[in-house]
């Protein structure tokens, strides 16, 4: 019992690096598409403590060379953000 | 300034440092997981502790490599979960479109990696499940037939003529790339036989991937890697298992040929890059021939072997031995190649890449001559 509730909170906080990846990148998505300004936006508390300082620099990349495929290659890697994850107003009401 | 009378001081306390008990040991891993890589850091090393502990695919201590510890073969596996979960979260929850979903050559790709992963498996599991025969033409068939129904990664130039004729004819191409990649990830998992060998060259090149392109799984193998590389070099506990070298060797390849065939990369980058596997395989071959033997039965000659034979008389922790003795190899080949490419000395499309690999190769011969030169014998059993 213990073993599986360790292999669970493993997971869980694998899934908040997931959670923090993919929020951050939703959230740049929104903000370029609303806003088209850029911003790098790492070196946060939370997506520091999140994923670590070398993480940090891992999802900042992850997130400007999605945006700049999104920009450049017509949106080959990176598809809309889901409407439902990222309340998107463009997508299906 | 370290003086030299002061030399013989910091050695015994790296090697008071290396003599640390476990509880230790965890803890030095756990915090650099979470200095690296945060809550996720920590997550990942939880769930290499919990695996590492399970009794399934355990090794009696002195069956893997130079190791002579009881440890798990079932790092792989943990890499493979790792990578799972972060690339299935992050193409439920983002804009992400994973390779496979989105082009077929990467589905083609990743259907031979999880093929090869899942050979490794059986062997992780249960040792000679599956023999030598069955799995060597187990990889002739799957990797065939990747680069039959991919045949955009193979690369038509690879800057030496006679090759780049050989490879533009289209039913020779296939067979050189097919036979060649089988001989890869064969020789990757030869050289897994120090700790943060063969991780630390993984990591180097995923490392390499991820500044070139930037792909979220790029970026979720360099974690997994680093978070196993971490736990391997420190502990000793847990190798890559037949799952992660066959696995990391399929992707590695894959990646590597890819970036050739689109131009990115020259053939002498991933020649520099992949040095150490590729040469001590060919080296061994030849060396096994010579001595009158199967090319491809197991012996402990290899240079990390010896190696090892010269560090552990100076080195009294046996972990801290072996993860030298890795750390020297992935450091000075992949390692040093990631330096160059991280300070821009040379272009990775630039052929002088080829340099690179020659002093590498020179360097590797010079070591061996002269470590058997001083050790006519290993202290390990050689086996057939």
């Amino acid at each position: 019992m213990r073993v599986i509730l360790s292999f669970i909170a493993a997971i869980g906080l694998i899934w908040v690096g997931v959670l923090e990846s993919a929020s951050s990148s939703v959230e740049d998505f929104k903000r370029y598409s609303d806003a088209h300004v850029l911003n790098h936006g790492h070196g946060s508390m939370q997506r520091v403590l999140a994923v670590g300082l070398v993480g940090d620099l891992v999802v900042s990349k992850i997130i400007s060379d999605g945006r700049d495929t999104v920009i450049i290659d017509g949106n080959e890697e990176f598809s809309l953000p889901s409407p439902i994850f990222s309340g998107n107003p463009r997508g299906p009401k | 300034m370290l003086g030299i009378d002061s030399f013989p001081t910091s050695i015994k306390q790296i090697q008071l440092f290396c003599l640390v008990p476990t509880a230790q040991k965890l803890a030095l891993m756990f915090l650099l997981a979470a200095v690296t890589y945060g809550a996720t850091g920590i997550g990942a090393m939880l769930l290499m502790t919990l695996l590492a502990n399970t009794h399934l695919g355990k090794d009696g201590a002195g069956k893997h490599g130079i190791s002579i510890a009881e440890s798990s073969r079932l790092g792989g596996v943990a890499i493979a979960i790792i990578v799972i979960v972060y690339i299935a979260g992050l193409s439920l929850m983002s804009p992400y479109t994973s390779g496979p979903e989105r082009d077929d050559t990467f589905l083609y790709l990743w259907c031979a990696v999880l093929f090869c992963c899942l050979l490794g498996l059986a062997e992780d599991v249960k040792p000679d499940f599956l023999t030598p025969m069955l799995r060597l033409g187990a990889k002739f068939a799957v990797l065939g037939a990747l680069f039959w129904l991919s045949p955009a990664l193979i690369p038509l130039t690879i800057g030496v003529p006679a090759v780049d004729f050989l490879l533009n004819l289209p039913v020779l191409g296939w067979v050189l790339v097919t036979v060649f990649a089988v001989g890869f990830i064969n020789a990757l998992n030869m050289a897994d036989g120090a700790n943060g060998l063969v991780p630390g060259i993984a990591l180097a090149s995923f490392a390499v991937f991820f500044m070139e392109y930037g792909r979220p799984m790029d970026g979720a193998l360099m974690f997994a890697c680093s978070i196993f590389f971490i736990f391997n070099v420190i502990s000793g506990w847990y190798f890559l298992g037949d799952t992660g070298s066959y696995g990391l060797g399929a992707i590695l390849l894959g990646y590597g040929l890819l970036g050739v065939a689109d131009g990115h990369f020259s053939a002498g980058f991933m020649a520099a890059l992949f040095c150490y596997p590729c040469v001590d395989f060919m080296v061994s071959v030849i060396r096994r021939f010579r001595a009158g033997r199967s090319p491809f039965s197991a012996d402990n000659g290899h240079l990390h072997n010896r190696l090892h034979q010269l560090i552990r008389l100076r080195v009294r922790s046996s972990v801290m031995a072996n993860s030298f003795t890795g750390l020297i190899i992935s450091g000075s080949t992949s390692g040093a190649v990631l330096f160059i490419y991280v300070v821009g000395l040379l272009p990775p499309d630039s052929d002088l890449w080829y340099i690179a690999f020659v002093v590498e190769f020179l360097i590797y011969l010079a070591t061996l001559k002269y470590l058997t030169s001083i050790q006519p014998k290993t202290q390990y059993a050689d086996v057939g």
